[in-house]
């Protein structure tokens, strides 16, 4: 079962790659847990990745240490999404 | 129209717009990336509080924009000392000048003869030094991992990150500069406004994107009108 709030971060996350790597919104609400990020999307280059994590920071009032980013956080909207709410929920 | 100040390090472009007389909006771009970013939204904000007949300014500071200047002899004081010069400009000619800034463009309107401060998400020097470290990370890759105070340990007194050559000075100023704060004198008026999606306090939350965050540069018509009527506002009820 999903953590309480898991919705909420999930919309913010999505938010986030929508505003920050100037998606439409269509295109960023067609993200399912599976749609692959990083390597995929070709807006998020290396440089794009550290304003979408401080972005998060900011929204999500939680710190992301640079060492635990990493290729299988960001490979997937899931993932990211489950990384976030690990960081924003407990 | 494009004019020009003199500071103490050489001359400056500054774009300007409105009515000769009255009060000025003296506008401040975030540092570095977030200028380019930032800069058409910032004119269209300017050109918007000309036709509600308020007078803006853009001036270039030294190392940013078209300026001359090396950026990496550029410090947070020779930028705060050329935006009070840019001030002064006007200032002699008896016109109230007004600081509008946003994100770390609020670390420099500090000097000089302000009426007032309207600061849009501003950002503190700390923070903005966590992001380009984070940059800097991305550039080095996975496999070198950057300590908090990095660039203090290169061997020379400049550092590339993303594209900007910037010195390690400017860096450790960086860490310690804050955006003005209200109670560093509570007379002058501070209004300050933020993104919805922004949780810190704000005087005014306004909906859309934050454009500084955007990969590549935009602009929000829409936004800077909505932001030009609240500054056009707020000038006016403190000049009354």
């Amino acid at each position: 079962m999903l953590p309480e709030g898991y919705e909420t971060v999930q919309k913010t996350v999505r938010a986030v790659l929508r505003d920050t790597l100037g998606l439409s919104e269509e295109r960023a609400a067609a993200f399912d847990s599976d749609t692959p990020l990083f390597g995929a999307l070709p807006e998020l280059d290396s440089m794009a990745v550290a304003g979408v994590l401080t972005e998060l920071e900011d929204r999500l009032g939680i710190i992301i240490e640079d060492d635990e980013v990493d290729g299988e956080m960001l490979e997937t909207f899931g993932a990211l999404t489950r990384y976030a709410a690990d960081k924003a929920l407990t | 129209m494009i004019s020009q100040y003199d500071w103490e390090g050489g001359r400056e472009a500054m774009l300007r717009f409105g009515p000769d007389t009255g009060p000025v909006i003296v506008a401040a771009l975030p540092l570095f990336e977030e200028a380019n970013r930032t800069r058409a939204f910032v004119v269209s904000i300017l050109r918007a509080l000309a036709q509600r007949g308020v007078a803006g300014a853009l001036p270039d500071m030294p190392g940013q924009g078209e300026s001359c200047y090396p950026l990496e002899d550029a410090t947070i004081l020779k930028m705060q000392s050329a935006y009070e010069a840019a001030v002064e400009s006007f200032d002699r000619d008896g016109r109230n000048c007004y600081g509008m800034a946003i994100r770390s463009g609020a670390l420099l309107d500090h000097l000089g003869m302000i009426y007032g401060r309207w600061h849009l998400s501003p950002q503190g020097g700390a923070q903005l030094l966590r992001e380009l470290t984070r940059m800097k990370q991305a550039e080095v890759g996975r496999d070198q991992k950057l300590g908090a105070h990095w660039y203090m340990d290169a061997d020379v007194p400049t550092v590339a990150v993303a594209g900007n050559s910037l010195s390690t000075a400017l860096l450790t100023d960086l860490s310690l500069k804050e955006p003005w704060q209200r109670e560093d004198a509570p007379d002058i008026p501070h209004r300050i406004v933020r993104m919805e999606s922004d949780a810190q306090p704000a005087d005014l939350k306004v909906a859309g994107a934050p454009l500084w965050r955007r990969a590549e540069p935009d602009n929000d018509p829409a936004l800077a009108d909505l932001l030009a009527d609240d500054i056009a506002e707020w000038v006016r009820a403190c000049e009354s």
